[in-house]
């Protein structure tokens, strides 16, 4: 599977891609809005068709109390093609992207409680901690675990450095993929579960995008009618034309 | 400009007032000001007042009086920018765009450096593509506000959109010179990249390289700055250069394969054996990077292929990866591969139940280590969709059924086993299978995914809904939800099975919502204007824009396209009746075949009966949901889609030409567009554009065999019409000449049949044609044939033959003497199944051909 750093035609693929994965859905316009903002933070795998397989779709969190950091809104891989290693080579390079680009110290992200496959990469194969429950955080009122990974490996600007990194990474994984193999078959759909889907992140912004219909007039409040505003932007506009 | 019409002070405040109120959403005290005003007799008639009032009841939804309004406040003061500006904000939020673009330059013809209105103009411009527009625009702009970053970005944009890259060049280099950038600046740095690529674009291509060089240091997207740097060394035949930063590009990302192959081309590597070794160093400086070991499988061949497969096949299987098939699937086009694998894979199975280990030779080693038990598994699970690829079902079945015995619990297992059901044409088994899948990991949405679309193959659309809902939002309807979420994959393959139960209203509802969809995202863009232009994703803006000029090459439209246009051509050719008059058909004269379709057809008529009570029950609930809502709604209303009016269109064929013409803007290299094409123009009587989609199809292909049978109604359409103009008729003439030289359509016929002997779908087409010129007893004996020459020989052809022969030929007899034929071939195809067996789903028969065939996604 070839793995690259999505583009704009991408969005609409790896859309049907989480549709077909995940219970977290989005509007079309809210990948548009990951790829204008953050370009560089989505990465797709596709296949020698040039399907998309998987994606990471992340963003960095603008909170002025905070050190700069990423946050993983989505991450999935089909069923049909896990134990491939997508997830962590996905994330990896959003990661590396946050990091060049952004300066972000450590990237976050939410995922259920009960999805233990997803629990187990973040948490082995990913180096992820739990810092917090959140509870009710998804639509259906399941509570979601709040992980961070810090990014320090990723400053050391030395390829060969991340190199070395990298094969350290993979051996340990795959060393864990054979003793799996060698346990059996019966726990083995339980170790790749890559997703990571999530509610509304607490914005206003994502859950109008989340909702469609109402979108525009809640993006405007969240951002102070800076960003993504129309309808406001308007009457802000006409507003200031006849005073 | 002061208004014509001006306010003493008093008046004034409150105008002002209703401003800040609709500003603030405050729609009901904005009303109240506005009333105090126009109650008072002198201002009764102040039309920015009227203007106001109706821009806010637009607000609560009520339309009708918000332009009633408008338009009075408008009538009452032509002068005012005011009444124009909110006429023009009237419209947009209708989408009216071209109409909003007229009332703002109307405005500015008042207020001519109004900012704000400008740059509604602006945006307006730029979402229309009016480019000139939108240059003039963004220069006003530039000239009242030089001091804003945004006038010069917009203005180097509205040049570089249009081609005119000198003066964005200048523009963005005056700005640039102005900037001090920070560590760590980002947008800086996005303003560097997209001066780049603006001299890449203008084929400066030294100059893009300097570029980069200079500002190396400011540009954090290291990733973008590599690549383009080694497209512009190979570009400038820099290879060392090259090399050198593709090498980086691979220790950066060694998965990305457009990486190896430009490697590749710095090196100049011709060979196969020179790639090899290339790829061979990459993969023991990373060891564990899948790539290096996997692209080399696509170029190798012979005893280096057979090595290389081996090793390849036995590390995934050793370690149990279960994609390794798909992951090697395309290696199968290659068609001298596959016998390889094939028995490189069945000896390790006969090693595996012998000594557990790959080969024979591997036991007789002294410290061997025994396989996990898991590898025997996963060989088993290899050859079973090895042999289902082959479509050779029986094998596959079997070796998937005694990997179900060694483990019943893997999922993986039931999805392949469904495959092979649904490959071989027995959908309801292969629904069965998904079914028992999903329900051993029902958190998994993939696995509900594909089950939900077997059910929609095998027609059972109602359980598909169902189990979709396990994943949608409660409390809607699990449709109504997937539209929402634009789940297109799910309204596709829902219109296509409403398509093949003829339930054409629902099938039409369907591929008009996604055809929304593609509007919706188009519409989507229209915020970014302001925003990227803020945030300086520049880059990304421009890709934006080009990708949604073209949005609907995608080819879920393609799909949705399609089925639409095949749905209203049959509507044309089969418009529906006021009532059905089977009732009256004496039944005593038909055939039992005849009686037996009738019935079925009574089902049908039944079964859209209920479902059509069940829509409007669901159409009174959604509508009491809307209006809740109403009021918050913003853009405009659609209008409902409901599928009983969409069935009874009037002009179906103008309706499939409105879905037509984005295929033959967007998609004009594929043959199907140009063979609906001319589906829709040879009912409507058009020879010149049925011409025209024959030559656009001779040209993708000219031996196409579809395109026989456009060419063999189309003479005879020009026959049979009297009448055509000289100038038409020797147009004609002259381009027949070229497609079918001077032969006579039998001979042309003949020759077509005979050229093709190996293709089943070529003599289909050659029958067809032939039908249309002689009689058809010996049709049938050519459609019919069955031999082992035949390269295409497959489900879909040969269910299309059956379909054929029972619509088109008519000839019941060959029919089922056809079916019967079929069956010994295809034993699990439902569609050839012995008539007791099918006749509880007499409609599913001949459905599943086409997508029973296809690979699954």
């Amino acid at each position: 599977m070839n793995i690259r750093s999505a583009k704009p035609e991408d969005l609409m693929n790896m859309q049907h891609c989480n549709l077909l994965c995940l219970p977290e859905n989005y509007q079309m316009k809210y990948y548009f809005y990951h790829g204008l903002s953050w370009p560089q933070l989505s990465y797709v795998a596709e296949d020698d068709k040039g399907k998309v397989v998987g994606y990471v779709l992340s963003k960095m969190e603008e909170d002025p109390d905070d050190v700069p950091h990423g946050h993983i809104t989505s991450l999935a891989v089909k069923r049909s093609h896990r134990r491939l290693g997508l997830a962590q080579k996905l994330m990896d390079q959003a990661s590396r992207a946050m990091v060049e680009c952004f300066n972000a110290k450590y990237v976050s992200l939410h995922v259920r409680i009960s999805n233990r496959a997803a629990l187990h990469l973040y948490t082995h194969t990913l180096k992820f901690n739990i810092y917090e429950v959140e509870p009710k955080y998804y639509a259906d009122g399941e509570d979601a675990y709040a992980m961070k990974r810090e990014l320090t490996e990723f400053y050391k600007d030395d390829s060969t450095t991340y190199k070395m990194k990298r094969n350290e990474a993979d051996d340990r994984d795959g060393d864990k993929g054979k003793k799996k193999g060698r346990n059996g078959t019966d726990s083995e759909r339980h170790i790749h579960g890559d997703k990571c889907g999530e509610k509304c992140e607490g914005s206003e912004e994502t859950k109008s995008l989340k909702k469609g219909k109402k979108k525009k007039e809640k993006e405007t409040k969240d951002n102070g009618g800076k960003d993504l505003c129309c309808e406001c932007a308007c009457k802000d506009h006409h507003h200031s034309d006849t005073t | 400009m002061p208004s014509s019409q001006p306010l003493p002070p008093k008046e004034n405040t409150l105008f002002k007032r209703i401003l800040k109120c609709y500003e603030q959403k405050q729609y009901k005290n904005s009303l109240k000001f506005a009333k105090a005003i126009l109650t008072n007799p002198k201002y009764c008639d102040h039309g920015e007042t009227l203007a106001m009032k109706g821009l806010t009841m637009n607000c609560m939804g009520r339309k009708e009086e918000a332009y009633d309004y408008v338009r009075r406040g408008l009538r009452n003061d032509l002068q005012s920018h005011v009444c124009w500006h909110v006429y023009g904000l009237l419209q947009r939020s209708d989408r009216k765009y071209d109409e909003a673009i007229k009332c703002y330059r109307n405005a500015l013809k008042w207020d001519k450096d109004n900012i704000q209105i400008l740059r509604d103009l602006s945006l307006l411009q730029i979402q229309m593509r009016d480019l000139e527009g939108y240059r003039e625009t963004r220069f006003q702009l530039l000239q009242l506000r030089p001091a804003q970053r945004v006038s010069w970005i917009g203005y180097a944009m509205s040049h570089h959109l249009s081609k005119e890259y000198d003066m964005a060049l200048r523009v963005l280099e005056e700005f640039r010179k102005t900037q001090t950038p920070k560590p760590y600046d980002y947008e800086h740095s996005e303003l560097l990249l997209y001066q780049n690529e603006v001299m890449r674009e203008s084929g400066m291509f030294n100059e893009a390289l300097n570029h980069l060089e200079t500002y190396e240091r400011q540009i954090c997207d290291k990733l973008a700055a590599n690549e383009i740097k080694g497209a512009l060394c190979l570009r400038l035949g820099k290879m060392k250069e090259a090399e050198l930063i593709y090498r980086d590009l691979i220790a950066r990302n060694p998965e990305n394969h457009e990486n190896y192959r430009r490697l590749e081309e710095a090196l100049g590597l011709s060979n196969d054996d020179a790639r090899y070794n290339m790829y061979k160093q990459f993969r023991s400086i990373y060891p564990r990077a899948e790539a290096p070991r996997r692209l080399p499988l696509n170029f190798t061949f012979g005893d280096t292929f057979c090595q290389l497969i081996d090793e390849y096949l036995r590390r995934a299987l050793h370690k149990g990866v279960p994609p390794l098939f798909v992951n090697i699937k395309s290696i199968y086009k290659d068609k001298e591969k596959i016998p390889a694998i094939e028995k490189i894979v069945l000896s390790y199975l006969e090693s595996l139940e012998k000594y557990c280990t790959f080969s024979p030779a591997d036991a007789e080693k002294p410290d061997y280590d025994k396989e996990p038990p898991t590898a025997y598994l996963w060989t088993l699970f290899y050859l079973a969709q090895h042999y289902d690829y082959l479509r050779e079902t029986t094998k596959a079945l079997k070796y998937i059924n005694i990997a179900l015995d060694h483990t019943p619990t893997l999922i993986e297992l039931f999805v392949a086993k469904g495959r092979i059901y649904k490959h071989a044409g027995d959908i309801k088994e292969s629904v069965a299978c998904l079914d028992e899948a999903q329900s051993q990991d029902t958190a998994d949405r993939y696995i509900n995914s594909k089950c939900a679309k077997y059910m929609l193959r095998a027609n059972l659309v109602k359980e598909a809904e169902e189990m979709c809902a396990k994943f949608t939002r409660e409390g809607v309807s699990s449709m109504d939800n997937l539209n929402e979420m634009q789940c297109m994959w799910f309204q596709i393959e829902c219109a296509k099975s409403y398509q093949r139960m003829h339930n054409y209203g629902e099938a039409l509802k369907k591929c008009h919502e996604i055809d929304r969809h593609f509007s919706e995202i188009i519409e989507d863009q229209f915020d970014f204007h302001t925003y990227c232009m803020r945030k300086m994703t520049l880059r990304a803006y421009v890709g934006l824009l080009r990708l949604e000029d073209v949005i609907r090459y995608h080819p879920y439209y393609f799909k949705a396209a399609k089925i639409a246009i095949e749905v209203y051509i049959d509507i044309h050719d089969h418009p529906p009746t006021d009532s059905d008059k089977t009732e009256e058909i004496d039944t005593e004269n038909l055939t039992p075949k005849e009686l037996k379709k009738l019935r079925s057809k009574q089902r049908r008529a039944a079964r859209k009966a209920e479902e059509k009570k069940k829509e409007e029950e669901k159409a009174e609930s959604r509508h009491q949901n809307k209006n809740k809502h109403d009021t918050e709604m913003d853009g405009p209303k659609e209008e409902e889609l409901v599928p009983e009016k969409l069935a009874k269109v009037d002009k179906p064929l103008e309706q499939a030409i409105y879905f037509l013409k984005p295929l033959q803007e967007f998609t004009s290299h594929l043959v199907d567009t140009h063979l609906l094409a001319f589906d829709i123009y040879y009912r409507k009587d058009k020879l010149l554009l049925m011409l025209q989609s024959i030559k656009r199809i001779w040209n993708i292909d000219s031996n196409n065999s579809r395109l026989h049978f456009c060419v063999c109604r189309f003479v005879k359409a020009v026959e049979d019409k009297k009448d055509i103009a000289d100038a038409v008729s020797s147009v004609i003439k002259q381009e027949l000449k070229k497609l079918i030289g001077d032969q006579d359509m039998k001979t042309f016929n003949e020759e077509f049949i005979a050229r093709n002997p190996n293709s089943l779908e070529h003599i289909i087409a050659g029958a067809q044609g032939k039908y249309v010129y002689s009689n058809s007893d010996s049709v049938i004996d050519l459609i019919t044939q069955l031999g082992d020459n035949l390269e295409d020989r497959n489900l879909q052809n040969c269910t299309e033959v059956l379909n054929l022969l029972c619509d088109f030929f008519k000839c019941e007899s060959a029919a089922e003497e056809y079916q019967r034929k079929c069956h010994e071939l295809f034993p699990f195809a439902a569609q050839f199944a012995a008539p007791q067996e099918e006749d509880d789903h007499p409609e599913e028969s001949k459905i599943t051909t086409k997508q029973a065939n296809s690979i699954p996604s």
